[in-house]
Formats: C-alpha cells, structure tokens, sequence
C-alpha cells in the first residue's frame, strides 16, 4: 500500500528509493513504470500524466523490475531483439541498439547463449539492457544490486552513474551504502509513505539517523 | 514492421521449444496411424457400400471428416498444453512487467496469444487436413462437405484454444493451467453423453455440448447457431482472461 507520496527527479540525478522490506518501493516503482495502475494521484513525465499517455510515455522509460524478466528459450540477442519489437523499434535502430548496449553492457561475448543459462550478474546486466534499449528519459531501476557479488555490485555502480548523465534515475534499494555510493538524493519510504527527501550531499547524518530511527521502528513493531 | 510483437514472441518462443515440436510430431504421426486404420476398414467396406448405393456414402463421410473430428479430439489436449505457457509462464518468468511497461493493453496481450496459439494449432490442422488430401486425386471427395468439417475443426479449435488462454489467465502455475482447459474442455465434450446413450433429450445441457456443434460441421452443415456457439466459447474466455489481466494490473 503506498499513500501520499510524492517526490521528483530530475534529468542528470539519481535519486535513491530507500526502505525496509514492505516499505512500498517495489509498488511505487511499477506506477512510475507504468506497470500498475495507481487508484488515486497521477505519476507526472514531462508534464503528461504517465496514465493518460501510455503509449507516449513508454518510449520515455526504461524499467528494470526487481525480479529479472527473461524468455528462457531466447538467446540473448533474441531477447533484446523482442523487447525491442515490444518498444517498436524498427529493425534497423533494434539492430543499432542491440549491438550499444551488448557492448556497453559486456554481453558481445554471449550474445548467442540462452538466457536463461547465464549466471545472475549476467542476467541482471541483460535486465539492464533491455531497459535501456530505447535510450530512454527515465531509468526506473528495481533493486538492481540484489543477489550480486562485490565486484560485480562494483561494476554495476560504476555503470549506473556513467548512464545518469542525459537521463533521471530512480534506484530501490534497503541497502543505505548502495545509495551513498550511487545516489544524489535519497527518499526514504516508510509503510508506504515518504519519511525523509533530502539531497544527500546536503546532510549524510539527517540520512544515517532517519534510515536508523525508521529500523528501530520497524524493530520495535517486531518486538 | 512491428506489428502484434507477442504473438511473434510467443511462436519465436513456442518454436524454438522442443516441446511444441515433439508434440506436433506426434499428435500427426498418431493421425496418420489412425488415416490409415480407418482408410483400410473403408476399403473393406467396399462390398458392402457397393451393395448399398442408397445410403450414399463416400470418402468424406467415412475417412475424410471422421479424420478431422479426430484432430478435434486431440485438441481437446493439445490446446491446453499450446496455451498452458501463455500467461501463467510469463506470470513464473516475470515478464508481464515488461509487457505492461511496453504500454499493451490486457485485453490486446490476451488476443495476440490467443493469436499465437491459434497460428501453431491451425497450422497443425492444415497439415492433418493434407493427409485426407493426399488421396483426393484417386477419390471424389464432397469438397463442399470437407470444407464446412474443416472450418468446423478450425472454430473448435479456436474455442479450445481461447478456453486454454483463459485457465492460464487464472491460475498461476501452467500444469494446473493445462489441467484446468483439459477439465473444461472434456466437460464440454461429454455434457450430452447421457443424452446420446438414452436418445433423449437434454435441452441447454446438450446446448452446451462441443459434439452438438460440431457434428454438424462434419455433416457438411454450416448453421448459424453452432458458429455462434463456438464464437461466444472464443470470445467469453478471451474476455475473462483480458479482465483477470486487468484486474493483475491494478492490484499488481
């Protein structure tokens, strides 16, 4: 359940959704997709509210849910081939953007492996790709480093802040050094409404003490 | 061209399984082992269909739309297991996000798989309608007869198919999706058995029953009110599908 939030990021930053388990970041981030259909208020994309304008909003947003989807059965180059057609795309910009992101993602090599047969960092940077495919305005990121090992949570950091400079970023995650390390500014989500909204360069310990004051609620209530 | 990009995902998908093939390979090799039993009694029957010219009888009634009824009775589990995949499997793979964000609607997701499965098991009933076809050079087949069993066979198919898209629609793993559409259609097939076995009848009950539809079909009779049947079987599962989806979105 979300309620009442409300916050805006703008092209170039990267704004982190922080919170618990439940908090409603998974939620808030399939409305801004488009994915879920809000019961009341409107996600806003360059003015147009996203409900009202699928079809010219879509090609604004490129969204990576926390479980990564894939078709199996496709080879890599196939499955982006597909989320492509899903966006559109005519052949010729598939086939431009296919081989951009292959590269930038460090997929060449298995471009003709099945999907379903590569490891989860690999899966995860795939996800990455097919969100990224119709170079889109807005990344809207699910939980990207869930499940990666330290090198790999290391090269995706390094990846995401090199994409955020022509597009806004939204990152879910309940790991605050994620954030500190990727974010520019920081909501923190709490049973489904907004806590705290601050750029993070601005205050690191007003960050540190709401993140901790929201844990030892969440504690307490377990206790 | 871009145009209906799931229903070309789902045959991309459905054709590079090795299922699908495996099953098509069998569901055919299976009819032309039965093609050729009934095609030996109808030779043997020949004396006796030469004695009784009245009864007017040929190589459509007895080999041809037999044959094609028979491809319906095997649809009654090769749909369900087509369309077990089509949404319960994206549902397991999580990628009905990704159909969502890309800005289709339910309603149009349900239709291009429906599509899809429709394609695949269509094609499989042309190729089960060439192996009659293979002997129309040395027979006369009533064309007209032929035609309406197979238009017959494509309508029950289709309405298969649909109620297969609907079950996956509703239950999220697809083995309980194929057993579903396989239990749905098979009530359907045996709605009006008591009738058949005591000649009376049962009114709405064999109304609702798949053989009251189509074996007119294979008759050579085309009536209105089986093809309206067999549209509301297609239409009323694609629409509850498209609304179970729907509803998926809003709840999430």
């Amino acid at each position: 359940m979300v309620r009442d939030v409300t916050f805006n990021v703008a092209r170039g930053e990267v704004l982190g959704l922080l919170g618990v388990n439940g908090a409603g970041k998974s939620t808030t981030l399939a409305m801004i997709a488009g994915v879920l259909a809000p019961d009341a208020g409107a996600v806003k994309l360059n003015g147009l509210i996203l409900h009202e304008h699928l079809a010219t909003a879509r090609t604004c947003i490129g969204y990576l849910p926390e479980n990564v989807p894939l078709w199996p059965e496709l080879t890599v180059r196939e499955y982006l081939d597909a989320c492509g057609r899903l966006h559109r795309m005519d052949r010729a910009a598939r086939k431009r953007a296919i081989d951009r992101e292959l590269l930038r993602l460090d997929l060449s090599g298995m471009a003709n492996r099945l999907s379903g047969q590569l490891s989860l960092g690999q899966k995860r940077r795939l996800g990455l790709a097919q969100a990224l495919l119709h170079d889109p305005e807005l990344l809207v990121l699910d939980e990207p480093g869930n499940g990666l090992d330290p090198v790999q949570t290391a090269q995706l950091r390094e990846l995401i802040q090199g994409l955020s400079d022509t597009r806004a970023t939204i990152i879910s995650t309940h790991v605050l050094s994620e954030v500190e390390a990727m974010c520019d500014r920081v909501v923190i989500l709490h049973e489904g409404r907004v806590r705290f909204d601050a750029q993070l360069a601005a205050d690191r310990g007003a960050l540190d003490r709401a993140f901790l004051a929201i844990a030892r609620d969440k504690t307490e209530i377990a206790a | 061209m871009n145009v209906l990009p799931v229903a070309r995902l789902d045959l991309k998908r459905l054709f590079v399984r090795p299922f699908a093939w495996a099953l098509g390979a069998i569901a055919l090799g299976l009819l032309a082992w039965l093609f050729l039993l009934d095609l030996n009694a109808f030779l043997a029957a020949q004396p006796k269909l030469a004695a009784a010219p009245e009864a007017n009888l040929g190589y459509t009634d007895l080999v041809a739309a037999p044959h094609l009824l028979t491809f319906v009775q095997l649809s009654l589990l090769l749909a369900p297991l087509i369309t077990m995949h089509a949404i319960a499997g994206e549902r397991r793979a999580h990628t009905l996000p990704l159909l969502f964000a890309a800005g289709l609607s339910p309603a149009r997701i349900v239709l291009e798989k429906f599509l899809a499965s429709l394609v695949f098991l269509w094609l499989l009933l042309i190729l089960a309608a060439l192996i009659p076809l293979s002997l129309a050079h040395a027979t006369s087949p009533d064309w007209g007869q032929f035609c309406a069993a197979l238009l017959g066979s494509a309508l029950c198919v289709a309405a298969l198919s649909a109620i297969g898209i609907a079950c996956s629609a509703f239950v999220s793993h697809p083995a309980l999706a194929a057993m579903a559409a396989l239990l749905i259609a098979l009530v359907l097939g045996i709605l009006d058995a008591g009738s058949r076995m005591t000649g009376a009848h049962a009114g709405w009950l064999d109304y609702l029953a798949l053989s009251t539809h189509i074996t007119p079909f294979m008759h050579g009779l085309v009536r209105s009110v089986d093809v309206i049947y067999f549209l509301l079987l297609i239409v009323l599962p694609l629409s509850f599908a498209a609304r179970r989806l729907a509803a998926e979105k809003v709840r999430g």
